[in-house]
């Protein structure tokens, strides 16, 4: 008897019975679940959108910049901040881990600004501050290996020297009034309406480099629904949507770096490594939209 | 017999594995990211590159450098116009005096900026930055003479000089390479003293107004 010797006493037939039906009622298992979370998720409601979200609003105003300018407080035009609020020209990722926040989850330590935006040369904040976190823009395979943006991460999205629309990705439209066309410049939106600013991140890294002497380069934009070579690594594509209280004529709008075309945005990573993590894998990989606690909604 | 029974288990043992590779939470094994990727990298910054910079310069001076630069490239074809727009010599000696220091500036930041290696641009010198004349103004100052030009041209210069003397004291105590931040206190220490002969010659109210 060269058997193992636990299954010595059982007739042999039976242990075969039992071994093929048990791995059957495994897999079958594991078919339902899986079945399950591909094609209805958790709650049978969930929906079919890759996303995450964190609102962060207002902070606080500053002439500075701690990725473009590290160091150099006041050499910056005027910056809204939003998430973490103690953003200054010297913040580092340690300042960011332990700081306050304007977040919802409290969770997002990050720091997000943007140039002020002043309407007749007073400044204007924006009330309901958005960042989401998407899975989109690639193919379902490039989502599905998605990787948590690493903490320390600086991105910046948008062209602030744009010297016209042509050289910008920034888009101005109007909540609740999807008649008024978006535009790369601010926009007319109708009374009772809010003017609203949509930025999309470079989603592929470079997989090495938290930040580059340009501030660009270590991060790339999809290209045929895909990471080109150079920026393998797909992580979460952020989207910044700031809702101003504004509306009507934008002929007194500005930004502090210029017309609407040149808005931008800067973003410095301080999402904790787990929470991050958790929500890549929970929310992005299997394509579930989730809400401020990284579960699905 | 013992290999009817062990065939099918390490099929089914297989198919399961592949199942949950595929459908499973995917970690960095069996997804179609690179190995760069791996959750370690991701997880430990410190495997990660602060910056792409490397060598003596910090990210202080080489912003400070970009910023430099981009402010002397500014202010001197405001410097320029000052021969042809007024005949008094007090304002043409200062403003040749200035721009002498701008280009001897410019010169030196090139230079540590391509010693540094980092790009002579940055995402967001441009237009409406503090202490940099704006297309509208230096259009104003194009059609003005006299006294109206010396009121733009000081306003100007004061808003160039207290902005270059800030950035600079900042770069002297934040920056780390040896002639950058000397560079920075010379930008200081010149700048601080430009700025005390501007204030009399200025009709703004902080000065005696000797050439209003």
């Amino acid at each position: 008897m060269d058997r193992a010797a636990p299954l010595s006493g059982i007739p042999r037939r039976l242990r075969l019975a039992t071994a093929i039906g048990a791995l059957l009622a495994l897999l079958g298992t594991y078919m339902v679940s899986t079945t399950a979370r591909a094609d209805a998720a958790p709650g049978a409601n969930a929906i079919r959108v890759a996303e995450f979200p964190a609102d962060c609003t207002y902070s606080h105003r500053l002439p500075d910049d701690p990725i473009i300018f590290p160091g150099l407080p006041g050499a910056s035009h005027m910056h809204s901040f939003f998430g973490s609020t103690v953003t200054n020209a010297h913040t580092t990722l340690r300042d960011l881990v332990n700081s306050p926040t304007t977040c919802n989850p409290r969770t997002d330590v990050s720091s997000y600004w943007v140039p002020t935006l002043y309407n007749n040369n007073v400044p204007v904040e924006p009330t309901i501050v958005t960042f989401y976190y998407l899975g989109e823009g690639v193919r379902a395979d490039v989502v599905a290996a998605t990787q948590p943006l690493p903490q320390g991460l600086r991105i910046v999205a948008g062209n602030a020297k744009a010297a016209g629309p042509n050289e910008s990705i920034a888009r101005w439209s109007c909540l609740h009034a999807g008649q008024v066309p978006p535009s790369k410049n601010f926009v007319t939106c109708p009374a009772g309406t809010m003017m609203e600013s949509y930025l999309d991140f470079p989603q592929c890294w470079n997989g090495r480099d938290l930040d580059s002497p340009d501030h660009k380069s270590h991060m790339a934009y999809p290209v045929n629904q895909a990471c080109p070579s150079t920026h393998p690594v797909h992580v979460p594509k952020l989207r910044q949507v700031l809702r101003y209280p504004v509306n009507g004529n934008p002929a007194q709008f500005r930004l502090a770096s210029g017309p609407g075309y040149t808005m931008h945005g800067d973003f410095f990573n301080a999402w904790p490594v787990a929470e991050m993590a958790r929500r890549v894998q929970d929310c992005i990989r299997p394509v579930i939209k989730c809400g401020h606690d990284g579960r699905p909604i | 017999m013992r290999a009817l029974v062990a065939a099918p288990s390490t099929l089914l043992i297989a198919a399961l594995l592949a199942a949950g590779c595929a459908a499973g939470p995917p970690d960095a094994a069996g997804t179609t990211a690179p190995s760069v990727a791996a959750p370690t990298a991701v997880a430990a910054p410190s495997t990660a590159r602060a910056t792409g910079t490397a060598g003596p310069f910090s990210p202080t001076d080489i912003a400070w450098l970009q910023l430099t630069v981009a402010m002397a490239e500014r202010v001197l074809p405001v410097l320029d116009l000052v021969p042809a727009r007024t005949t008094d010599p007090t304002w043409r000696r200062l403003a040749a005096q200035i721009e002498t220091t701008e280009r001897a500036n410019l010169t030196v930041s090139r230079r540590l900026l391509g010693d540094s290696g980092a790009p002579a641009t940055n995402p967001h010198e441009g237009h409406d930055m503090p202490g940099m004349i704006g297309a509208d103004e230096l259009a104003a100052l194009r059609s003005s003479t006299g006294k109206a030009f010396q009121r733009l041209f000081a306003g100007h210069l004061r808003a160039h000089l207290t902005q270059a003397v800030r950035i600079a004291a900042a770069e002297q105590r934040g920056g780390v390479h040896p002639e950058t931040t000397a560079l920075a206190a010379a930008v200081v220490r010149r700048g601080t003293t430009d700025l005390a002969r501007l204030d009399p010659a200025v009709p703004d109210g902080r000065g005696a107004g000797q050439a209003a």
